[in-house]
């Protein structure tokens, strides 16, 4: 029989696996808060843009949702990883910008200097 | 409780007090009398009112007394400058939200908030502000609910929930909107409040007060027309006394009678000569069912709050219920039937009034299955306050009065009569009858002890021709419940129940005279009182079986015939049906 | 920010200590010799928590962490990891602490900076609703090692090591509860976690279950161990669906991976939980109404002791903290006490989360280190009063909480220097008021929210809070009366002592501390019926200055026809007519109409 400690190890290591699967390895992720602060400022319509443009073929992005980071006056907001640089934190994302950040960094690796949270 | 001793320190003194009590109860062995308001012994401790604060050293805050258990080496301050004012300030944010009119209060003069007021020393004002206002509930036949003058001691929800396991009234809303209410606000006819009046009883101000017919009843007594006629319940002659300063246990029934006679009243009658007749039937019932084989247990009905209760939140039962009516009902129906007969008068023109120690009565004699011929049998009933009012009122010297004897044919009764007003009472004046009537001997140790007290549930076993007879006998609505619940359980458990819907039985009922400034609401040493009053009645009785009664046994020949002949079925008996509570749809549901 | 390399300092006392500033200097002289100025940011942290390992450098990206660092490492790490990429294995700390979490992804921002993440350390890092993503940060593993390494004794005593207090706001310590609910003999026993957040403007048990449920489930799972009890009931208001929605999913999800339910991961201890949905009283934070809540009854406080430890929900022994006290458990579980000891104050162990709003540039959701100032809070975190306005106060604490003055702004946060101060920690609301606000008026808000959300049982608070809000009033509207000032100060005191729970004894919190830190504000509405900050309508007069261009857009707003002018001309208001309903003021584009 296995502890519980040695279980919960197998455990994460599937876990980690399933994430992989997922798609975590991108060479972009991106993470939408979706906190009821964010939802109220209109993180939903955002979400979705980011999730129609995948379905549409961003494939080399991983999406996910995050809760609340604490940015209360900005929200809602839109982080985006690219593996070896520093995270990008986008803030008061509305489905314009959404879509902007979807052509510009996430097609052409620009980052949008004016909406990037310091 | 812990008997270990410990030691405190009140106000710089040091006592040894029991372990394991709270500050107040140390305090009251030790000579203090904190002032308190909403703590009551017999229910749970809100700690609400927070006049009994103390400081208690080391500790920031206050403590409330009634619920703060001392400890060894505990230094306490009971009566510090900074308390005393805290304590006023408290008392007159009560009366900052109370409606000034306590000369046109029912319960001036005998009011706890104004004698709290009174010896905290208000005598300026300093907060005034906004009162609430809330309608008054007139709805229900039997009490009247005035939020305005409620100081959310919680008393009534306690006792309504815990003694009597009724729950209708619970808080409401919040903050300085709070108000004690049924559910849903509905008036109190249409809840189930059993209409017990217990709420009443340990209401410091004026709350909840019984509707009030004493009007009413001076206004028929002007009416040349009518045959006034009363009844006086036991209970009442053994507390009246307290509404003129007595201590408690006076039997009065002398006074009474002279009373009644002196405002008006043509024939005054007792209700325990009824109470000997509803031992005739109720017995005879009870044998009858022994030898039929059921439905047993037998379940008493006398007690009006309890037939509520029961129709409410038991109707799975009521095959078990006596047919046979209360005492008052079955006095009411024979006054306007074999009274009246023998007076030569038309039934119409009498006015049955019945003196009570309840204010369920007031709502048992507004119901139209007890009707007889059409008629109302009770035309008023007027509960043990108001008839120490009346009297005053009608200026009457209700101590100096020489005392009167009840007229016949409706005044003699047994012992056995008497204690129908005390818990037990009716089951060991049943069994008195039910036992020679069963065995053809009678019963020479009439008295059984196992029934007597105020233990919330008494068993008792008696042997009857080498019959055993296992007895039950609850007083107070929560107690009733557990038994209840037994015989749900085991319905062979018991062969007869005695059931009274308050504490104590009718010696502590909704209609008694309130504590005084010395006493405490429903206190144990005052129903030990009164009861002792109906047991002494009992024991100067010469005839203490009920079917010994003479007049008793002549009813019997001149009227009705038999125990449960025709006519008695039709005059002293009735049925009950079920009554659910609001929203519950399936009388199987068990109450929890 | 396109910068190669951002580098943060810890700039936390211990850090500081040991020679932080002077590496500073040193990193910045070394990226000036290779010309990477440009490239670099380099910006100081608050405590990272690494106190024994400081100083403490983090470059990022790759958020490599340097660790008891001197001068002489300085000039490696630029030329190894900033010039050839190479990060320098010899000199990173490798260890893995649950906290640290955070900074990989926002450790570089000037808002997180001061700032350390413990119980918060997965809020907005991870996808809330995936097991996956919390089990891939160890998530269950302090649960896995309490059953597996610990004995529950050993559990209760770890807890009481970290002297962690409770989050919910009196800080009693936890450790303390969950001895007491363990020496209790029997079962069953109750494990609660209070999510009833209540305060207006507080929001941090929200987001934090709303960001990171699982934490909340784990760390009820391991009390739930610690206590000996097998049943966990998260009460958490009704007006939090979201919330509600991921912890219950949180828990079906843990019970799908077997770490709920019988036998947990193959152990002895088995432990389950269910939801209860509060209806939004205030009062139901308080333990002891939020247990009758549970059991269907009125959520009305009751007196103490007998305390739930003891004889709690159902009559049976009960622990109930916090969702942010729950929060710390793993962490004080899987990184020891010992490590969590290292941060915060003598008194007040570990980090404290704030919902910072009102006059700050960034609100929002903050969690720092105990002893962190207000001042760090407010001008470091919070990046200052916005709009050039001049500080006037910040409260703590909630309705239940104070009103703090410029002459506090360096009480370092915990529970004892903010009590100290005339305030308390409270659950975690701070705002920051500036010189538009009128503390009377302030006061009235807080006294009206308690006076509404008490429960109405005890004397005190429930009369007592209503006669308060009267005299408040009647302040504002310039109404007051000599005698006024004393009057709040006798009821409040008396309160504050003779309330039966701590809704009550705190009520009075908010009135007592802005009279006393700005009595003269108080004296001013009554005696000279004069508002400072121009809040309080009665007291103010609206004129139109010469900026009136005479459009007569306030004649027409005007209900009672008191301004008066031609077109073209100065307008005039008659002060007699004027009702002061402000119509005229929002209406002005020319800002000609003046508040005095």
């Amino acid at each position: 029989m296995p502890t519980p400690l040695e279980l919960i190890k197998k455990k994460r290591a599937e876990a980690v696996s399933r994430i992989i699967g997922k798609g975590y390895l991108s060479t972009k992720r991106v993470y939408v808060g979706m906190a009821t602060c964010e939802i109220a400022a209109g993180s939903k319509d955002v979400m979705e843009v980011f999730r129609k443009a995948v379905s549409l073929g961003l494939t080399d992005v991983y999406l996910s949702q995050k809760g609340c980071a604490g940015r209360c006056n900005l929200e809602p907001t839109v982080e985006v990883i690219e593996a070896g640089k520093s995270p990008i934190k986008y803030g008061k994302v509305d489905t314009t910008r959404a879509q902007e950040i979807i052509e510009r960094h996430l097609k052409k690796g620009e980052v949008i200097q004016e909406w990037v949270i310091d | 409780m812990d008997n270990k001793k410990i030691t405190i320190t009140i106000n710089d003194q040091q006592y040894k007090v029991d372990a394991g009590q709270t500050i107040m109860q140390a305090a009251d062995q030790c000579g203090y009398r904190i002032p308190r308001l909403c703590y009551h012994p017999k229910l749970s401790i809100e700690g609400a009112c927070r006049v009994c604060i103390v400081q208690v050293a080391g500790m920031k805050n206050y403590v409330a007394s009634c619920a703060y258990p001392v400890a060894d080496g505990m230094k306490i301050d009971t009566n510090s400058r900074e308390l005393r004012q805290a304590r006023r300030d408290i008392v007159e944010l009560l009366l900052d939200n109370h409606p000034q009119d306590c000369h046109t209060c029912e319960r001036d003069g005998n009011c706890e908030l104004q004698r709290l007021a009174y010896s905290m020393g208000i005598r300026h004002r300093h907060f005034e502000g906004e009162r609430k206002h809330y309608d008054k509930d007139l709805s229900s036949a039997s009490v009247i609910r005035d939020p305005d003058k409620c100081i959310l001691c919680g008393r009534c929800v306690r006792m309504c929930s815990e003694i009597q396991g009724v729950h209708c009234l619970g808080q409401a809303h919040r903050g300085f909107n709070t108000v004690v209410m049924p559910a849903y606000n509905m008036p109190f006819a249409e809840t189930v409040c059993t209409t017990c009046g217990q709420c009443i009883n340990v209401c410091p101000t004026a709350s909840f007060v019984e509707k009030n017919h004493t009007q009413e009843l001076f206004e028929k007594l002007n009416d040349p027309d009518l045959i006034k006629v009363a009844q006086v319940a036991p209970s009442v002659r053994a507390a009246i006394g307290e509404s003129f300063g007595l201590p408690p246990g006076r039997n009065m029934e002398g006074q009474i009678a002279a009373t009644l006679r002196r405002m008006g009243f043509d024939y005054v009658f007792d209700t325990q000569f009824s109470a000997d007749l509803t031992i005739m039937e109720e017995g005879s019932e009870f044998l009858e069912r022994l030898q039929a084989k059921g439905p047993l247990p037998l379940i008493t009905s006398c007690s009006s709050a309890w037939m509520k209760y029961m129709e409410q939140f038991y109707p799975d039962l009521i095959e078990n219920i006596s047919t046979a009516k209360s005492p008052m009902s079955m006095a009411s129906a024979m006054i306007k039937t074999y009274f009246a007969h023998k007076i030569k008068a038309d039934p119409k023109k009498i006015l049955s009034v019945a003196f009570m120690c309840c204010t369920a009565k007031k709502y048992e004699a507004s119901r139209p299955e007890l009707d007889v011929n059409g008629m109302r049998a009770t035309d008023i009933v007027i509960t043990t306050r108001e008839l120490g009012w009346m009297t005053k009122s009608a200026g009457i010297d209700f101590i100096s009065i020489k005392p009167e004897k009840f007229d016949e044919p409706l005044g003699l009764s047994s012992g056995a009569g008497a204690i129908f007003g005390v818990t037990g009472g009716v089951m060991e004046a049943a069994i008195r009858t039910a036992y020679e009537l069963y065995t053809g001997e009678t019963l020479i140790d009439i008295e059984v002890n196992d029934l007597r007290g105020f233990k919330g549930v008494k068993e008792a076993k008696v042997v009857m021709d080498g019959q055993e007879l296992r007895l039950a006998v609850a007083h107070g609505l929560g107690n009733a419940h557990q038994v209840l619940e037994m015989v749900r359980e085991d319905r062979d458990r018991f062969h007869f129940v005695e059931v009274m819907g308050c504490p104590g039985g009718c010696i502590g009922g909704g209609g008694q005279p309130y504590a005084t400034a010395n006493s405490i609401p429903l206190d144990e040493e005052c129903l030990k009182a009164r009861a002792s009053a109906l047991y002494g009645l009992d024991r100067e009785k010469t005839i203490r079986r009920s079917h010994e009664n003479p007049d008793v046994q002549r009813l019997y020949r001149e009227f009705l015939g038999r125990p449960l002949s025709e006519k008695s079925h039709e005059l002293l008996h009735t049925h009950y049906k079920a009554k659910l509570p609001r929203g519950i749809v399936s009388p199987n549901l068990k109450v929890v | 920010m396109t910068a190669t390399y951002r580098i943060i300092v810890c700039d936390g006392t211990s850090c500081l200590n040991s020679g932080a500033r002077t590496l500073t200097t040193v990193l910045k002289a070394q990226l000036d010799k290779h010309g990477l100025t440009d490239k670099t940011t380099v910006s100081l942290s608050g405590c990272l928590g690494m106190c024994d390992k400081g100083p403490i450098v983090v470059v990022n990206p790759g958020y490599t962490l340097y660790g008891s660092l001197t001068e002489g490492d300085i000039p490696e790490i630029v030329e190894e990891h900033l010039v050839k990429g190479k990060p320098i294995a010899r000199l990173a700390i490798q260890e893995d602490h649950l906290y640290n979490r955070f900074f990989r992804v926002f450790g570089d921002a000037k808002f997180f900076g001061h700032q350390m993440r413990v119980t918060l350390r997965n809020c907005g890092i991870i996808d809330p609703e995936s097991i996956d993503d919390y089990l891939s940060l160890r998530g269950y593993e302090a649960l896995a090692k309490a059953v597996t390494d610990m004995t529950p004794q050993q559990v209760v005593a770890e807890v009481e090591k970290s002297g962690l207090r409770g989050r919910g706001g009196a800080g009693f310590p936890t450790g303390t509860k969950w001895k007491f609910t363990a020496a209790q003999v029997g079962t069953p026993k109750y494990v609660i976690c209070n999510a009833d957040e209540g305060d207006p403007g507080a929001f941090m048990d929200r987001s934090a279950i709303e960001g990171d449920p699982h934490t909340i489930v784990e760390g009820m799972a391991i009390g739930g161990y610690a206590v000996g009890s097998s049943k966990g009931i998260v009460y958490i208001r009704a007006e939090y669906p979201l919330a509600i929605r991921r912890i219950t999913k949180a828990i079906e999800d843990a019970r799908a991976h077997g770490l709920l339910g019988e036998n947990i991961l193959g152990s002895d201890f088995s432990f389950d939980m269910e939801i209860r949905l509060g209806a939004g009283a205030f009062v139901c934070g308080e333990e002891t109404a939020l247990i009758h809540s549970i059991e269907g009854a009125r959520g009305m406080p009751r007196p103490r002791p007998p305390y739930p430890s003891v004889q709690g929900l159902f009559g049976r022994p009960t622990l109930i903290n916090n969702v942010e006290t729950w929060a710390n458990v793993p962490v004080i579980v899987l990184d020891g006490a010992n490590w969590f000891r290292t941060v915060g104050t003598e008194t007040s162990k570990g980090t404290k989360v704030f919902a910072l709003a009102g006059k700050v540039v960034n609100t929002g959701l903050i969690e720092v280190p105990m002893g962190t100032t207000l001042r760090q809070i407010i001008y470091d975190v919070g990046g200052g009063i916005p709009g050039g306005k001049a500080f006037k106060a910040v409260q703590t604490g909630g309705p239940s909480g104070g009103c703090l003055p410029e002459q506090y702004l360096d009480t370092p946060i915990d529970y004892d220097s903010l009590a100290k101060a005339g305030s308390i920690m409270g659950s975690g609301g701070m705002i920051v008021i500036d010189e538009d606000s009128c503390m009377v008026d302030i006061a009235k808000f807080f006294l009206e929210f308690t006076q509404n959300e008490s429960c109405g049982k005890c004397t005190p608070c429930r009369e007592g809070t209503k006669r308060m809000l009267e005299i408040l009033t009647r302040i504002t509207e310039g109404k007051g009366q000599a005698g006024d000032i004393d009057k709040l100060e006798r009821l409040g005191k008396m309160i504050q002592k003779a309330s039966l729970c701590g809704l009550g004894q705190s009520a009075p919190n908010p009135v007592l501390s802005t009279i006393k830190n700005f009595r003269a504000e108080y004296e001013e509405h009554i005696h000279d019926k004069r508002c400072r900050a121009r809040v309080c309508e009665n007291l103010v007069t609206y004129e139109i200055t010469e900026k009136c261009v005479g459009c007569g857009a306030c004649r027409k707003v005007c209900p009672v026809t008191a301004i008066a002018g031609g077109p073209k001309k100065q307008h005039v208001i008659d002060q007699d007519k004027c009702i002061k309903c402000g119509q005229c003021f929002k209406t002005c584009k020319f800002e000609a109409i003046a508040k005095v």
